[in-house]
């Protein structure tokens, strides 16, 4: 300790993280149990005990730019055993919210969506944005497709993509217009976390050299690039949730849902290609092996968050509102996707489209409001556990 | 005084327990003038402190304190004593208690003269409470080396056989199979629970691996060993294979602090173990002990200073961070983990003992008194001053060491007087 620091504890830094979930975490008597409890913790400098004394005096720098609050999966060892209560899970999954706002609050104009997303009071307004503007596309379509058509035309387009089948969602909502809609949508969600990527990766890496918990001095991209394959096939293995012992059922439930994920992408780039490409709009036979892939995929996404939700439900300690919102988002959107299909195949049509309304709405929620949200986890984390092992952290 | 003979009908004072708070008390209100029946649970008196090998900060042996408690009891007319006593039930209120006695059967009478004949033709064996287990002893036995009452005890385990070669050895006509256990009341005006407290059952505490590793023991057990009357003649050994310790791993909280086990400290296991490291210096002077801990509690400055003298010691070490994690290895040694919260860094030492600083648990807690008392969450003993007439003294009301039990038993003395007078 031949360096002097001067702690600077951030008042408001404390009470967030207190409300978001890590209610416990004064509780903390620095016994360092959960660091050996923790199935995951590196041999130097294992967390979470040393999160749980930074968080507890305000030191936001010190947690929000470092990838150890990353690399741990919540799986809840540390609190069984944890002799106070202190709950350290729990109030590391309030840093990483924290974080996750943090670096989405600093993205011009957009940033403000950060504070939004984790305000339940807020998802009303965050609902109304989506619910106003396809009820607006569905107008376009039901009312004004001679114009449409026109308008297409004029640019030497197609503006109908519907078959013959008596009850398609694009004769609701137009798929150009849904396209029109999540496209970009997507693209700058992207945008927003290669922008946020680049100041996350240089904290991390600093707060790394500063702890001595990296024996790079600089970080060379090329190399962390290349580290990338490893680690996402320990993310699609879920090694680190295997390695769990309290809630080990959770990892098979997250791997439903990640699976499902990756299942409904696959099939949508398919679907893309089939539009697009061969001109050949659905509803698709069921037949297809596409089909298939895309209805075991959303079962899948509605079996695994249903089982999460279970397991949420049945612990003692309360989830907070950003849980909820992510595991209620996923069950919605896997369940009506499940659904609307189903009402079509029964001939229901206005059952149909108005479960692909509020398809339409959740799957904007996603695309959207994903860098503000608990789901950014799915590229922060990744980063942070490439880092990780890229940074030699052991 | 009276020993376990014809059972008093009345008296001033009931105490319970006769450990080192209950005898306090007896003491302090007998000499002041009053009538006092103390009941004890176990055949002996002294209770856990008859176990111990060193008080601290002292190291004297507690003989010192016992022997001259037992001659004052004996000595005192105003004091009668009920070993293998239990209450039942206690009814009536402040200043008029009617105290529901169950008195069992000690199978042994007055003329005892603690020959030891009966043990030695004794085939029968039961298992040895008084050391933990650690050894087996005889049915036909002195519980403790100094017990007081001085008399033998006959476990109910014993063979019809045994029953019959005892009776034939002893020269004194003093075993008596013909003793059953007898319900008797007494009233009294005043009620002091002494009830004291039993080691926390260390095999609740999953991640600290005792009873699935051997080389894993208790302090309690610690303190048994170093005790000359112990199972090992006073020599600390590992039970696996009774080797000497060379490494030694001590863990602090062990079940203490902990909201899973007991949420309280149990305030005297940091001296425990620092005092356990004397035993071990004194018998190895090379072996090299750890102390892994939370915070070290060593209050006052009579204590501060023991720990002091401790950490000059070149061969003990202070880790500060929680074990939480054991695993055997080779030889049936023990790799304990724990985090070292000052340099942040994973620690696994591998050592050939562990000794879990296992706390208090009031005896209320597993064995709650039938009668109108006030427990706390963890079964401590509430001292409700207001509605006087019953009162808890030592560890039956909080975690204590002997000095603070002492006092505090004193004090109770004066409460309870003042309930005998009608204050």
């Amino acid at each position: 300790m031949s360096n002097q620091y001067v702690i600077e504890p951030n008042l408001t830094f404390i009470d967030e993280v207190i409300g978001l979930g890590g209610d416990t975490l004064k509780k903390c008597f620095q016994c360092a149990t959960c660091s050996v409890a923790c199935p995951i913790a590196p041999e130097n400098s294992p967390f979470p005990r040393k999160e749980m004394i930074a968080a507890s005096w305000g030191l936001k720098d010190k947690l929000v730019g470092s990838a150890d609050i990353w690399l741990c999966h919540e799986c809840g060892d540390c609190t069984a055993l944890c002799p106070r209560g202190a709950k350290p899970g729990a109030t590391l999954s309030a840093i990483r919210s924290y974080a996750i706002s943090e670096y989405s609050g600093s993205v011009p104009v957009l940033g403000k969506l950060s504070k939004m997303v984790t305000d339940p009071k807020k998802l009303a307004l965050l609902t109304a944005v989506p619910a106003v503007w396809f009820a607006l596309m569905a107008f376009i379509t039901v009312f004004m497709g001679g114009t449409m058509e026109k308008i297409f035309h004029a640019i030497g387009l197609h503006w109908a993509h519907v078959t013959d089948a008596p009850i398609a969602q694009a004769r609701f909502v137009s798929t150009w217009l849904v396209d029109f809609t999540f496209v970009p949508v997507f693209n700058i969600s992207i945008l927003i976390f290669v922008y946020t990527l680049y100041k996350m990766l240089t904290d991390m890496h600093t707060n790394a050299v500063l702890e001595g918990k990296t024996d790079k001095e600089k970080l060379d991209y090329k190399e962390y690039f290349k580290t990338i394959p490893t680690v996402l096939k320990k993310v699609l293995a879920h090694t680190q949730f295997n390695e769990c012992g309290e809630n080990k059922s959770r990892g098979t439930a997250h791997m439903m849902v990640l699976f499902g994920f990756i299942g409904c992408l696959i099939v949508t780039t398919i679907g893309f290609f089939f539009l697009y490409i061969l001109g050949k709009p659905g509803p698709y036979s069921q037949l297809w092996p596409f089909k298939w892939l895309g209805n075991i995929a959303g079962i899948s996404i509605v079996m695994g968050s249903a089982l999460m939700i279970k397991e949420r439900l049945s612990k003692t300690d309360l989830s907070a509102y950003k849980d909820w919102y992510l595991l209620g988002l996923v069950l919605t959107l896997g369940a009506t996707g499940l659904m609307t299909q189903m009402a079509r195949l029964a001939g229901m049509e206005y059952v149909t489209y108005a479960i692909y309304y509020v398809h339409l709405i959740a799957i904007f929620h996603l695309f959207a409001y994903l860098p503000f949200s608990k789901l950014a986890h799915i590229v922060y984390r990744l980063a942070a556990m490439t880092y990780a092992e890229y940074a030699n952290r052991k | 005084m009276t020993i376990d003979k014809a059972a008093p009908a009345s008296a001033s004072v009931l105490v319970v327990g006769g450990g080192i708070s209950g005898l306090t008390t007896t003491l302090e209100t007998a000499e002041a003038g009053y009538e006092v029946l103390l009941v004890e649970k176990n055949p002996y008196l002294g209770g856990r402190v008859m176990q111990l090998n060193q008080y601290f900060p002292k190291l004297c042996p507690p003989t010192c304190g016992l022997e001259i408690n037992f001659r004052r009891i004996r000595e005192n007319k105003k004091i009668k004593v009920l070993t293998m006593t239990e209450v039942e039930k206690v009814e009536g209120s402040k200043g008029n208690y009617a105290v529901t006695l169950k008195i069992s059967p000690r199978y042994v009478n007055e003329n005892c003269t603690c020959c030891g004949a009966c043990s030695d033709v004794c085939e029968t064996e039961i298992e040895n409470e008084f050391n933990f287990g650690m050894n087996r002893s005889k049915a036909a036995y002195l519980p403790a080396e100094m017990a007081y009452p001085p008399k033998f005890v006959i476990s109910p385990e014993i063979s019809s056989d045994d029953k019959k070669r005892v009776q034939d050895a002893c020269k004194y006509n003093a075993i008596d199979f013909s003793m059953e256990s007898k319900t008797i009341t007494v009233n009294v005006a005043a009620v002091v629970w002494a009830t004291g407290w039993k080691p926390y059952d260390a095999t609740k505490i999953d991640n600290l691996g005792y009873g699935r590793h051997q080389n894993i023991i208790t302090n309690m057990m610690l303190e048994r060993m170093a005790s000359l009357n112990g199972p090992t003649q006073g020599k600390i050994q590992r039970p696996s294979d009774g080797k000497a310790p060379k490494t030694i791993a001590f863990v602090q909280c062990a079940g203490s602090r902990d909201e899973n086990h007991l949420p309280y400290c149990s305030y005297i296991c940091c001296m425990a173990s620092l005092k356990h490291a004397t035993y071990v210096r004194e018998q190895y002077p090379d072996a090299e002990m750890t102390i892994y801990y939370i915070d070290l509690r060593a209050p006052g400055q009579k204590y501060e200073k023991f720990y002091k003298k401790l950490k000059d010691d070149p061969k003990v070490f202070f880790v500060k961070g929680k074990v939480a994690e054991v695993a055997e290895v080779e030889d049936g040694n023990i790799t304990v983990t724990a985090e070292n919260a000052v340099s942040g860094e994973k620690v696994r030492q591998t050592v050939d003992l562990v000794v879990l600083a296992t706390g208090m648990e009031p005896s209320a807690a597993s064995d709650k008194p039938n009668a109108d008392l006030t427990f706390t969450e963890d079964g401590f003993i509430v001292n409700d001053f207001k509605k006087g007439g019953m009162f808890a003294a030592g560890c039956a009301n909080k975690p204590a060491d002997v000095v603070s039990s002492n006092q505090n038993a004193t004090g109770m003395a004066l409460k309870a007087i003042q309930t005998v007078v009608g204050r």
